[in-house]
This record gives C-alpha cells, structure tokens and sequence, in this order.
C-alpha cells in the first residue's frame, strides 16, 4: 500500500529519478551561495510529489530543472543575495537535451539490470534480506521467520538497502561492474509482462 | 537547541518510512507519517525518491528476475563472495531462494495482490503468477516440483520427458508432458486447472472421473487442451469440462490483467475484483444477483462498478476508500 497516487511514484521514477544525477551536477556547477544542493533537490521531489497531476507536464526533465532553480532562486531571495543574472536566467532555461526514449523492451532490461547490479553490491546481511523481501517478495513476516530474525530487524535492513538504492540512483554512481560483464543468468521474460497496479 | 535536520538523517528517516509503507502501515503509523512529513518539505520529497526506487524495484520485479547476483560480481571478490556465501544452511536457502538452484531447498516465488509476475525456471519452463499467488519451486535431478500454495498461476512447461514436471495444488497432482496449463487455488474453492496446450494428468488420492462416463485410469485423469478440471470439494472426484476457445481466452484474461464475466453475478464479480485491489466494491444486497457480462481491466474496479451501474441502471458511488453498487 503506497501513500500518494502510487501512479505518482512511478512517473518520478520514470521521467524524474533518472535526471536526479543531471540535477545535481548543473546546480553544483552554479555555486549558488548559502544554498545546500541536497536540500534542493529533496524540496523537488516534494513539489513534484504534490502536484495536482503531471499529465500536461510534456518535459519532466525541463519542469525538474525549473522547479529546483526556482527553488534555489528562492532560498537566495531568503537570504537577500539576489544576482540580476541569475534571475533572468529562469526564464532563459532551454529544455535540456530530451533524449528520445529507447526501445522499451531494451530500455526495461537495461533498468533490469541496472537494479540487479545495485542489489548485487549491497553486503552481507542487508543484502540477503533485501533479495528475500523485494525481489522474492516475501513478505516482512516471513523473511523474519526464514533467517530467524525479528521483523523489526527486516524493517531496517529493507530500509538501509533502499537508503543504498536511493543514492545509487539518485547520484548515478557506477556500480563495481565494468561494461564488460559476464552474460548474467538472467532468464529472459518470453514475454515481455509488466502489469503492475494499484487502484 | 535543535540543531536542522541534514539530508542525509532526512534520507535515512525516508528510507525507513518507505520500508514500513511497503509492509503496510497501520492508523497509528499513518497519522505518525503525516506530521513526520508535514514537519518539513525535504522529508515529503526524501520519501517521494525514496518510495519512488522502491516503485523501481517492484518494477524489475514484474519484468521477471530469476537473475543470479554471483554473475554480477566481479571475479575478483572471491573472498568475499565466500564469505557471503558461506553459511551452510543459510547461503543454501537463500540461493535457492533466488534461482541459483544449488539444493533442493523450495524457491519461493510470490506475486503480490495487484502483480502478475513472470518467472523464467532454469530448464526454460515459464510460470506466469496472478495476483496474490505463491509457489515453491523444487527442480532436483529427476523431477520438477512445483506448489501451488495460493492464488493462480499459469504454467508453460518445457518438454523433458526424464524430467517430470508436477504441480502440487492441496491434495490435487497435476503432471504435465510439455504443456501450457493453469492451476487455480483459492481458499475454500476447489482446485481448479484448464489446460491450453497438450495433455496434463491430474490425479487425487483416489481419483474418479465423472464426464460423460467414460472410462479412466480410476487414480487419474486425463485433460487435454480446452478441458477443465475442478478437483471436487466433497470427494476425491476430478470433474471435467470442455471449454469453448471464448471460455478458455477468458480464463486466461487474468494474463493480460483483464477479467471476464459471463453472466456473472454481481457480489462473486465484486469478489472476484478482490484478488486483485485492495478498493473494495460492496454489492447492495438488493442487486447482489444482478449478472454482468462483459471483460474489465482487473486493476480497475470503479471503472467495473461504472460499467455495470450504466449497463444494469443502477448507481455506482465512491464511499471511502471502498465504491459501493446500488439500486
């Protein structure tokens, strides 16, 4: 059960999670003073979370951006630095280079395996618990049953795999793994099936 | 003095909220959630990233893995690996739990309510799980074991005739010779298994058959493509039944996250929607055995109490988290 209109998660993990690393390299490269790059992006996913809706929204990448800058534009207003170039520079945003999306079937195994990877570089306990309960899908119950833990402990373990996850992603950090990696044994879908939702 | 919140302990908190979202809060946990967010607008958005990776996740989920985590680690971590792996018992059940299939140790595979998930077996054999269903999968030298301990799923078996592949499901057995057939369980119904391709066997601790008179293997019975079985409640009996290609695609429409009805009364239709969302549709039991006939998206039971308040004129309203049908 997902708090929020669950469609909501996966639109910010389709159109927004993927540009979080882009977010960050162009506000940091700005050196806006007084101004905490983390904190910003955080208050975009809160804005982009709270949206009424995002079907009008054409270019999830160009609304990111515009929301953090105003954001950022804001916290410097609060601090009374107000540069003249950087306020006109809102209105001169141009849409950042809008990849077209790739295929889908080769874009959700690229994904597949992406998620694979950053799965396979959690360690040791934390690892064993996160596989158990998101991608075997078991529930919190019964991974604490299986590895004879409590359920508390699952609860944390999930939490800190998904803290590892969120950074990964977020910063677009290579994972351990060169390009060259073996052919996983993932057994390709025969179908490619994706009905995943949530009334 | 407070001191604010950095983004890390933000990301942190969010994580562990996401964590407990996902095994489901109570009302307690959920007034708890809203003044944590409300407190301040980075927690609302921490949590909306972090409930985002974890839609990531379920969605890598629904694309199949059956994926090995040894065969994403670089060589080099041998020690390591080792280490990880080291526990016995343990690293057994858990690899096995993820497909690698060292031991006959059961993998365990879940959908949960409101997922189909596809499952690539080692040997090539397909398992396609509805929502809310649950197998165990024992692949060992000489056979292919799977339970059907609930729900419903759709089995498309690679042919090997060394290597039997068998469907446990309550006291039913159903053996296939290079099929595709489901297997439905749910609790207090009968099991209940339609084949699409090639010929399964089912069979009860003692089995009669009950079609038409004719003659069977009195332990087990044979099922052909277009043919369902109903293991019976009440006896070991296995009844079966032809379907005609129109029954048997809505059968299957669960696959391609539909539902059909057949002049379907409303309170089963309404039941029926339950396997698959947690939006109940509460039947007024004035029009409870008005029937319905027609193929609705699972996952969307408004748009079903809709279309059956326009077709059958009732009045189809929200009432909560529920939507109610009445006269």
């Amino acid at each position: 059960m997902h708090v929020g209109p669950p469609n909501r998660s996966r639109w910010l993990a389709v159109e927004i999670l993927p540009h979080e690393p882009a977010l960050r390299a162009w506000l940091t490269a700005k050196r806006l003073p007084g101004v905490e790059v983390e904190d910003i992006i955080q208050d975009t996913y809160s804005v982009l979370v709270d949206l009424e809706a995002v079907d009008h929204i054409t270019h999830p990448k160009t609304y990111m951006f515009r929301t953090a800058y105003s954001l950022a534009v804001n916290q410097l207003r609060r601090q009374r630095i107000v540069a003249i170039e950087m306020v006109a520079e809102i209105d001169a945003i141009s849409p950042p280079d809008e990849t077209p999306s790739v295929e889908r079937q080769v874009a959700d195994r690229q994904e597949l395996r992406r998620v694979a990877e950053a799965i396979a570089d959690l360690k040791g306990r934390t690892r064993e618990i996160f596989i158990l309960r998101k991608i075997e899908g078991m529930s919190q119950r019964e991974v604490a049953k299986r590895l004879g833990v409590t359920e508390g402990v699952v609860e944390k373990q999930v939490a800190k795999g998904l803290e590892t996850l969120v950074r990964l992603f977020g910063r677009g950090k290579k994972t351990s793994h060169t390009s060259k990696t073996q052919d996983a044994k993932i057994a390709a879908p025969a179908v490619e099936s994706e009905i995943s939702k949530r009334s | 003095m407070s001191v604010r919140e950095n983004h890390i302990e933000i990301d942190r908190a969010a994580a562990l909220w996401a964590s407990r979202i996902d095994r489901g809060l109570n009302s307690g946990e959920a007034t708890a959630l809203e003044a944590w967010k409300a407190a301040d607008t980075r927690r609302n958005g921490a949590l909306a990233r972090a409930l985002a990776v974890m839609d990531q996740l379920d969605r890598a989920q629904a694309l199949g893995t059956n994926y090995d985590p040894q065969a994403f680690r670089p060589p080099a971590n041998i020690n390591r690996r080792a280490a990880l792996w080291g526990g016995g018992a343990l690293a057994a059940s858990v690899a096995a739990a993820i497909g690698v299939g060292l031991s006959t140790r059961p993998a365990y595979y879940v959908a949960r309510k409101g997922q189909v998930r596809l499952i690539s077996l080692a040997d090539g054999s397909v398992v396609t799980l509805n929502s809310a269903s649950k197998v165990a999968v024992r692949y060992s030298e000489g056979a292919r074991d799977v339970t059907l301990l609930e729900g419903e799923a759709l089995f498309d078996v690679a042919k090997n005739p060394d290597r039997p592949f068998t469907v446990y499901s309550g006291d039913a057995r159903v053996r296939a010779v290079g099929t595709s057939f489901t297997v439905r369980r749910l609790a207090d119904r009968p099991t209940q298994v339609v084949v699409r391709e090639g010929v399964v066997e089912v069979s009860r601790p003692a089995a009669r058959t009950r079609m038409g008179g004719k003659p069977q293997n009195p332990t087990a019975v044979r099922l052909v493509a277009n043919e369902m079985a109903t293991a019976d409640a009440a006896s070991t009996a296995v009844e079966t039944v032809a379907l005609s290609p129109v029954d048997l695609q809505q059968q299957l429409a669960w696959k391609d996250g539909m539902i059909a009805f057949k002049r379907t009364r409303l309170s089963d239709a309404a039941a029926e929607f339950a396997r698959y969302s947690d939006t109940p549709i509460l039947v007024d039991p004035a029009v409870a055995d008005r029937t319905i006939t027609g193929l609705f998206s699972a996952y969307n039971p408004a748009e079903f109490a809709q279309s059956a308040a326009l077709s059958l004129d009732l009045t189809a309203q929200r009432d909560g988290a529920a939507v109610r049908l009445t006269p």
